[in-house]
């Protein structure tokens, strides 16, 4: 591993300046599981390193303020999984982060590291897309909110500035409870990436919405306002046609190692029928947990 | 006596091993190292053109930046069959990885930055990464033709071929009312020992001492001695027990390179891989094997033909003996009148291949029992009864002028059936499969041993072994103690030293607790006749009236612990009995493998796997492996090394391979995308068992084992899977896309 500075400011204004000034040459260290990894085999080679994890203004808290339930930007994933509130009311999401590497890495990963680090198979990404979450961010230019099915662009690549952070991904309260679920695809049972990632949720309208990823540059929301994927009584064939429908815009990449385009586009359909037989019945279940 | 054999004391290190007390070689700190960083180009073949080293010397800290060019003229050469793989590459690198320098400097971060900062000129040249392609007509030659003068394949990228048969194979054709045609392909894979390959090297006085986690220290001495011109005794090689080898750490790799790295500076150096390129330094052949096997209507196997062709890598490595050695038995444990099985290996622009449990035999045994699985469908008869119709008996000779069948074969596939309910009905959705598996133990062997009884009754034993992980520490040291008469906690077994233990030709071919098992227990005879001679003295009776054994002494009706008589008979200045043991297999040289086997691993595995029609995953509900292994001298070692056997069957039966680009470049280099079963891959239920007659030639009538496990598993879970929805697969891994694939086709083929 190259040489770099290391930094570990306590304000947060200090924090956006190094990372500012630096440009590509800063890079923010929160848990480091990827970060790690990319410096030792020289895939990065900052100047600088900025610790974070002692910024007085960041936190790894999870709170309800009745609009929002909030996830600070230093919450790892083992909080998460390990949260009720998460677990009744965003399942997908907590399922996404119960699948996220091995036990040591969901202990040091961060939540706001998995989507800042922009993998098109996050596995958390697709449930924040169901639940229409907000990224909160601090930067040179003051404080702004990101919609995330703004937040990604393309395989590590987001929409934020030089300099800005994450300060908290925020997760609208809604009063009526969709069922929902989290599904992937992996190569084996034991820890790996995704080769098809999906979320789902169903909400008590006849709504059925969808997030996949792995099957192309960033993680896509559709949503399905026909009532038919959300219909229990819809035979899977007319769900396989909406989900051809719906799924148009999958693109997976044919230079990929884990599984080929063809393998994925059919495992996405797979996965979409189980996933909404799964929702609509934790839906009817009434009960965060199948 | 604590510990004594056929019980399972505590493995002997198994603490400092899963706490992370055992020192490895890349946990040993030597003063004044300097750090190794290897230096590749970005190709699988490139010409190699000139190599500047100003800007990598430049960093700080580094102290040499070494090249072909400071090595000696011609380069020198080694490997454990032929001398073809150069110290560093010359001229052109031939596969992915292949080092053309390397950088040694103060700290392990300025070599790797240095390392980086060395510009090789290379000109990128057509790589061969298939069989096809390295055995096309006017391929580039892997190898340059001057290396292997006089032989006919020089022209070719076969390094050679192996024939062997029996029989009237025409005759036999004629007899045959069927025959199963099929050819099946075995991927590269690789030994992924958790410890990295690690290397260090020192000069020692006037001599030279390397540490490597080796799996033959005595081998590496005499490539060591032979390429820097030293006697062997002033070569040291410390062997620290490995972390796992498998296979891969038999031969040397880089000590070659390190011990000219420490010589030209006069400094200890040290190298410790990155599990990168491990991959790049280790992995198994791949192979297509085209099985031809005739029956008449009743399941009588009349003739087997049998061609396959080997992967191996740029240079030779032991390759070239795994194919010999898993070729020569390839017909399986079956009584066959008439067989021919030719063997190839070729050479390609790819990682060398090496040993790696199972020796050559998996990839041929994955071909011919999944042939027995076909025949039986198509014979209309049960696998189970066609397989026990055709098993060598106890006794019989089923390869000409070899090791009869030496065990009661039959015993461990009817046990194997019986756990995995073999007959009862199978549950909805789920499929059966079972299979054989047969290899040639050791066909030579030498190891010594010492054995020193102390004055207070506790024993040292000096075994050349390498405990890499199955047990061989505490197989050694439960002999000596029931032997001795002391507690197993009392021995101490001292092994990976050539200055300390005397000489053992290898750690390999599952011999260790035949021939070296053999060697112990011979010194500690030796020591029991040296106690005799104490007691006669002492008590001053004919030797002949006094037996020593199993820790014993017994004159007349007198039964006296050894150490009784040992403390008497060392008196007042103390001191200890020594004993030394030799345990020999001789060549054969008229044999086609150089010798008759020592002994057979002989496994039947039985599994249950359910299959995902929409997905294609496999989940192995129920997993049964049975190993005959003559005697048990540590049952759960023997489990251990049965189910570990089979837990990494199951990683090239699922999941592992090696995946090149047209270019030849190893593209899932590392774990992430090269991935092997963890232990939320294990089958759902998992069940062993030994068979036990007594009846091999080690100690107690032991049989080596540990690689018997892995043999039969990729053909017992593609029968399964088979046999749950109906798909023939002949290619591994069955990953879930390949299972996909093949229902999709099954379904589009369906009337």
């Amino acid at each position: 591993m190259r040489a770099f500075a290391y930094e570990r400011p306590t304000r947060l204004d200090d924090a956006i300046a190094l990372l500012a000034s630096g440009e590509a040459e800063a890079r923010p260290l929160a848990g480091g599981t990827d970060l790690i990894i990319r410096l030792r085999d020289g895939t990065i080679r900052p100047q600088t390193v900025v610790d974070i994890k002692g910024l007085a203004e960041l936190d790894g808290d999870i709170r309800d303020d009745g609009e929002y339930l909030r996830i600070g930007a230093r919450t790892v994933m083992t909080d998460i999984m390990g949260d009720e509130r998460i677990w009744h009311d965003y399942q997908a999401l907590a399922e996404g982060a119960a699948v996220v590497g091995s036990a040591q890495i969901r202990n040091r990963a961060t939540l706001a590291g998995n989507i800042c680090n922009a993998s098109p198979a996050a596995d958390t990404a697709p449930a924040l897309l169901v639940y229409g979450a907000v990224v909160a961010v601090a930067g040179p230019a003051g404080t702004r909110r990101i919609p995330i099915d703004d937040f990604f662009v393309s395989s590590g690549v987001t929409t934020l500035a030089a300099g800005e952070l994450v300060t908290s991904i925020e997760l609208p309260r809604s009063p009526i409870r969709p069922g929902a679920v989290h599904v992937r695809r992996t190569r084996r049972r034991g820890h790996d990436l995704a080769s098809v990632t999906l979320a789902c949720a169903v909400l008590a309208d006849g709504t059925t919405r969808l997030s996949y990823g792995s099957l192309g540059p960033r993680p896509v929301l559709v949503v399905d306002e026909t009532g038919v994927l959300a219909d229990p009584a819809a035979p899977d064939g007319a769900k396989m046609r909406r989900f051809e429908e719906l799924f148009v815009g999958a693109s997976p990449s044919a230079r990929s190692m884990r599984a080929s385009p063809e393998y994925r586009l059919a495992m996405l359909q797979v996965l979409g029928i189980r996933a909404v037989s799964t929702a609509i019945a934790r839906l009817a279940d009434g009960k965060g947990r199948a | 006596m604590t510990g004594s054999v056929g019980t399972s004391p505590a493995r002997v290190g198994g603490i400092g091993r899963v706490t992370g007390q055992q020192a490895y070689v890349a946990d040993l700190d030597l003063e004044d190292v300097l750090h190794v960083k290897l230096v590749t180009v970005d190709a699988a073949r490139g010409r190699i053109g000139e190599i500047d080293a100003r800007a990598a010397l430049d960093v700080p800290g580094v102290r040499l930046v070494m090249t072909a060019a400071d090595l000696p003229h011609p380069i020198p050469r080694f490997g454990p069959q032929r001398r073809d793989r150069p110290v560093l590459a010359v001229g052109e690198t031939k596969y992915h990885g292949e080092p053309v320098a390397a950088v040694a400097a103060e700290t392990s971060d300025a070599a790797e930055e240095a390392a980086r900062l060395v510009r090789v000129a290379c000109e990128e040249l057509p790589a061969l990464h298939t069989l096809a392609a390295s055995l096309a007509d006017r391929a580039p030659l892997v190898q340059d033709p001057s290396l292997r003068p006089d032989d006919p394949h020089a022209g070719t990228n076969v390094l050679s071929e192996h024939r062997y048969g029996w029989g009237d194979l025409d005759g036999a054709m004629r007899e045959a009312d069927v025959v199963i045609d099929g050819t099946y392909t075995f991927p590269m894979v690789t030994q992924f020992a958790i410890e990295p390959h690690a290397f260090m090297a020192a000069p020692d006085g006037d001599g030279i001492a390397i540490w490597s986690a080796i799996q033959h220290p005595y081998w590496l001495q005499r490539v060591i001695a032979d390429l820097v011109g030293l006697p062997l005794a002033k070569v040291r090689v410390i062997a620290p027990d490995p972390g796992g080898a498998f296979g891969g750490k038999q031969h040397a790799k880089y000590e070659p390179l390190l011990a000219f790295m420490a010589l030209k500076m006069g400094r200890p150096v040290r190298l410790v891989l990155t599990l990168e390129e491990t991959f790049q330094a280790v992995r198994r052949g791949a192979a297509q094997v085209r099985v031809r096997s005739g029956f008449r209507s009743d399941g009588t196997l009349v003739f087997r033909e049998i061609d396959a062709d080997y992967l191996i890598g740029a240079y030779a490595d032991i390759a070239d003996r795994t194919v010999a050695k898993g070729s020569y038995t390839s017909g399986g444990p079956y009584r066959c009148p008439a067989t021919r099985i030719v063997a190839r290996s070729v050479l390609s622009h790819t990682v060398p291949s090496t040993a790696f449990r199972g020796f050559g035999n998996p990839q041929q045994i994955w071909a011919v029992e999944s042939s027995m699985d076909e025949a039986a469908l198509q014979l209309g008869i049960d696998p189970l009864a066609l397989r026990l119709k055709n098993l060598a008996g106890p006794g019989e000779v089923f390869l000409p002028d070899d090791r009869p069948a030496d065990g009661d074969w039959a015993q461990t596939v009817n046990r194997a059936a019986e756990l995995i309910g073999w007959g009862t009905p199978v549950p909805p959705g789920r499929g059966r499969g079972l299979a054989v598996g047969l290899k040639s133990g050791p066909t030579t062997g030498l190891s010594y041993s010492t054995v020193r009884l102390l004055a207070d009754g506790s024993v040292v034993v000096n075994a050349g072994t390498s405990d890499m992980g199955q047990g061989a520490r505490t197989i050694f040291a439960q002999i000596a103690a029931q032997e001795l008469g002391a507690p197993v906690e009392w021995v101490r077994v001292v092994m990976g030293d050539t200055a300390v233990v005397p000489y053992d030709q290898q750690t390999s071919a599952s011999r260790s607790s035949v021939l070296m098992g053999n060697s112990v227990l011979l010194a500690c005879q030796d020591i029991q006749a040296k106690i005799r001679a104490m007691a006669a003295r002492l008590e001053s009776v004919e030797e002949g009236d006094i037996e020593v054994s199993r820790g014993e002494v017994r004159i007349g009706d007198r039964v006296l612990p050894i150490r009784d008589i040992l403390v008497r008979g060392l008196g007042r200045l103390g001191g200890e009995v020594i004993g030394i043991g030799e345990a020999r297999k001789e060549a054969e040289p008229g044999h086609p493998l150089g010798g008759t086997a020592a002994f057979y691993e002989f496994n039947c595995t039985a599994v249950e796997v359910e299959v995902d029609r929409d997905t294609g995953d496999i989940v192995v509900a129920r997993y049964v492996t049975v190993s005959d292994v003559g005697k048990a001298l540590n049952p759960t070692q023997v489990r251990g090394q049965d189910e570990g056997a089979a837990i990494m069957g199951l990683g090239h039966t699922l999941m592992e391979q090696y995946i090149y680009d047209v270019t030849g470049r190893l593209r899932n280099l590392g774990a992430i995308d090269y991935r092997i079963p963890t232990s939320m891959d294990l089958p759902l239920q998992m069940e062993s068992d030994i068979v036990e007659n007594d009846d091999g030639p080690g100690p107690y009538g032991a049989k080596g084992m540990s690689e018997g496990a892995l043999l039969p598993v990729a053909p017992a879970v593609a029968a399964a899977v088979r046999d749950a929805v109906g798909v023939v697969i002949r290619d591994l891994p069955l990953t879930p896309e390949r299972v996909w694939r093949a229902l999709q086709e099954a379904q589009v083929d369906a009337p």
